[in-house]
């Protein structure tokens, strides 16, 4: 039913700024004979919080590892910041700060070896911030990583990214394993930290409040392809719901200029529509015999709807 | 170099009494050769080199992984890590000796410490090059003349030094490469795999293990296996579903290689490497048919700490099965656990009595019966103790690793003891006070072990450490 729009082209960031924190072009993946990622075009611009959305098995994981050079490509070009990727390695590795989906690295290490071990490494790390973060996030130092609980650790992680205070942070899952608490403190510091110029965030969740919170862009992965990429205000403004409902009910949902997706639920027809036309949506309406109301749609009802 | 300083810290923090240990070791070789004036002591450095080589390579094996390589510079750090080691383990003692006066075979030993460092660092991998050495060890053990010609042709050759360098180059580029190499990740088996034959691709630290092409193979044949007892059983428990069946599929889930073609496959393997062991290198030497039997047994109770540690790992995955099984009771599901588990009693049994078989028959031993028998018994009273103990037992990795060591080496002694009393008292006599002693023992700490995990909450949650 859905057809595409303009608002959810791929293309419609090839107008983007050419300062680039990532471009990908075609990118192909697959695991033994399944193709996980079918072309993935993408450009994201620097400076931006980008919210990466897909199903589960959508490929989230999987662009994010290669997008870093942790699981080879089998065809297409990734730049960072304007260079190629190809597999980790360079200077640009101070630019990036990256929290896998699991964090099981180094169990035997205690958290505060751990921090300093990995702050030998970078040019840059910010010991005030790391000590806070601490302190906020009940990360005792001197416990073992392998005693500390999985949103122990994935705070751990998180604290590790961030404190190279990187212009780049990728973040896979990072607030699944977090209580409702931490999860709130890690949003409101991540973007205090990343709403600076120069600086992007890519984060893959299925936590839709928080994408609303950090008022991201969205970008959708579905069927191995990048859908769109676009802030979550535009398409809240651009796109809306129609609900037609009849006593008869629909076999099924009427078609209509800007329809993305069509469904029936009950006795009424769900329209996802872009930039609807209120006179046509009106006049479809009286024609059918339904009435007509018109919502905008949750983030969580676009993943649903789109996803 | 704050980094390479961290690197080369990374063994302490993982093993601070060990590495502790072989850094004073190291020290207390330096000075030996310095304060008695005696060269040969760069043999105990070199000894202390290849411990800490060792370290290094075990603590390399779980830190460099795919994520580890997006710390900026870290290929670079680790190189210069290595040479700042070589420097230490290999340069420094070799000066100290070339001050001290000890010139002789400088070269060849200054080879031999490199050698010794790259093998630590190989074995500490866990690489399958750490096998290079059994065919010059087969080589010695065949041919024993011909091995001290070859080793005195070695020492006086000039070659010999150049030859071992490239050797422990070739080695550490070998052992490394799989490491350092950004690969995707293979799905795991099931955490209560055996990793006796290379079955699981995680070292009980969390590290990939890295596998070859043969072990590949093997492992797809044992999955192919596991997956075909599963669709039997499962294509059985349809037609006529009953308790027993049930019991069947849980075991199935639990240790997918347990069913009897894996069991065979896994007798045939270990037995085949046993025999070419035996006849490269040991059928010129006396056996005493206890050190066969207690082999066997120590082969086969090596089964049981894989399981204790996969049953951690497996705990939060577990839920599903709670959840599947739907049990009236919490005393309910661990009574099934319990039954699905029990399995590895007669399977340990087997196994047992079958690499004792392999052994009576390698070595011409004369009173099988008297070895089979006792390995019976002991091991059923063994493998019940171990059973029992990895249930309710230590979680933590210490006291797991005491436990296995004191199960596995009473079993040893029980079964020398037994073969003893079978031999001072007869058979019929000796037999019944062996399965007395170990029945009884073993089915009674089984016995309490049952009813204390059956009074236990099943728990879910991930274990800490």
């Amino acid at each position: 039913m859905s057809s595409p729009a303009a608002l959810l082209q791929p293309s419609a960031l090839a107008d983007a700024p050419a300062a680039a924190a990532l471009r990908v072009q075609a990118l192909h993946k697959s695991f033994d004979k399944r193709e996980v990622l079918r072309g993935v075009d993408w450009t994201v611009p620097t400076g931006r919080v980008i919210g990466l959305l897909g199903r589960n098995g959508a490929g989230k994981t999987t662009l994010l590892r290669c997008l870093l050079g942790l699981s080879p490509i089998d065809a297409g070009a990734i730049e960072l910041f304007g260079e190629p990727m190809t597999e980790p390695g360079g200077e640009r590795l101070h630019r990036i700060g990256f929290v896998p989906q699991t964090f099981d690295l180094f169990p035997w290490m205690k958290v505060r070896a751990y921090l300093d071990f990995t702050a030998a490494f970078y040019a840059r790390w910010n010991h005030a911030l790391t000590a806070r973060l601490l302190g906020e996030w009940q990360l005792d130092a001197r416990q073992k990583i392998g005693q500390l609980s999985q949103g122990q650790r994935q705070k751990l992680a998180i604290v590790r990214a961030i404190a190279p205070e990187p212009d780049l942070l990728v973040l896979d899952e990072p607030v699944a394993s977090l209580d409702p608490q931490a999860r709130r403190a890690f949003m409101t510091e991540l973007l205090a930290l990343m709403r600076a110029p120069g600086r992007t965030v890519i984060f893959s969740t299925h936590i839709t409040a928080d994408l609303e919170r950090a008022d991201a862009d969205i970008a959708l992965l579905r069927d191995g392809r990048m859908q769109f990429t676009r802030p979550l205000a535009e398409l809240r403004r651009h796109l809306q719901r129609a609900v037609l409902e009849r006593p008869g009910g629909w076999r099924e949902a009427p078609a209509t200029p800007g329809l993305l997706k069509g469904r029936v639920e009950g006795d009424a027809a769900l329209l996802l529509v872009e930039d609807p036309d209120h006179e046509a949506l009106r006049a479809l309406a009286e024609r059918e015999g339904a009435s007509l109301r018109l919502e905008t749609p949750s983030l969580e009802d676009l993943f649903v709807e789109l996803a | 170099m704050k980094a390479v300083g961290q690197l080369l810290r990374l063994p302490f923090h993982r093993m601070p009494v060990a590495g502790t240990l072989v850094l004073l070791a190291y020290l207390g070789g330096l000075a030996a050769m310095i304060g008695l004036h005696a060269p040969p002591m760069i043999a105990g450095v070199g000894a202390a080199g290849w411990l800490w080589h060792a370290m290094a390579g075990m603590t390399l094996r779980s830190v460099v992984r795919p994520e580890t390589q997006l710390l900026p510079g870290f290929r670079r750090y680790l190189a210069l890590a290595g040479a700042v080691g070589l420097a230490l383990g290999i340069v420094l003692p070799l000066l100290v000796m070339l001050a001290l006066g000890g010139t002789y075979h400088a070269p060849l030993i200054g080879a031999l410490l490199l050698l010794a460092a790259a093998y630590g660092l190989v074995s500490g991998v866990g690489s399958k090059l750490s096998l290079v050495l059994m065919p010059a060890l087969i080589l010695a053990g065949w041919q024993p003349r011909l091995a001290t010609i070859l080793v005195k042709g070695a020492i006086q050759s000039p070659w010999t030094p150049p030859l071992l360098v490239l050797i422990a180059a070739m080695l550490v580029a070998y052992a490394l490469r799989p490491l350092l190499r950004i690969d995707d990740r293979e799905p795991e088996p099931s955490p209560l795999e055996s990793t006796s034959l290379d079955r699981s691709t995680r070292a009980p630290d969390g590290a990939p293990v890295p596998r070859g092409a043969f072990a590949k193979r093997i492992a797809g044949l044992f999955d192919t296996v596991a997956q075909r007892a599963m669709e039997r059983t499962l294509a059985r428990y349809r037609r006529a579903p009953s308790a027993r069946l049930r019991t069947v599929l849980v075991r199935r889930l639990l240790l997918p290689h347990d069913n009897p073609p894996a069991i065979a496959l896994r007798l045939v393997l270990v037995a085949a490497v046993v025999a070419l062991y035996f006849f490269a290198v040991m059928h010129r030497q006396h056996f005493n048919a206890t050190v066969v039997g207690a082999y066997a047994i120590l082969l086969g109770m090596a089964r049981f700490p894989q399981l204790g540690h996969g049953m951690l790992r497996m705990r939060p995955n577990l839920a599903d099965l709670y959840l599947t099984l739907a049990p009236a009771t919490k005393a309910d599901y661990q009574k099934t656990l319990i039954d699905a588990l029990l399995v590895l009693v007669p399977v340990t049994v087997l196994t047992v009595l079958a690499y004792t078989g392999l052994g009576i028959v390698l070595v011409h031993a004369a009173e099988p019966l008297r070895m089979l028998l006792t390995a019976a018994i002991v091991a059923a009273g063994s493998a019940l103790v171990a059973l029992a103990v990895h249930l309710i037992g230590p979680e933590n990795r210490l006291g797991r690793s005491a436990v296995n060591v004191v199960v596995t080496v009473a079993a040893m002694l029980l079964y020398w003891g037994g073969y003893w009393l079978l031999g001072a008292v007869g058979y019929a006599l000796g037999g019944t006070l062996l399965a007395l002693v170990a029945l009884s023992f073993g089915g009674g700490v089984w016995f309490a072990a049952q009813r204390e995990f059956q009074e236990r909450e099943p728990r879910f949650d991930a274990p800490l450490g």
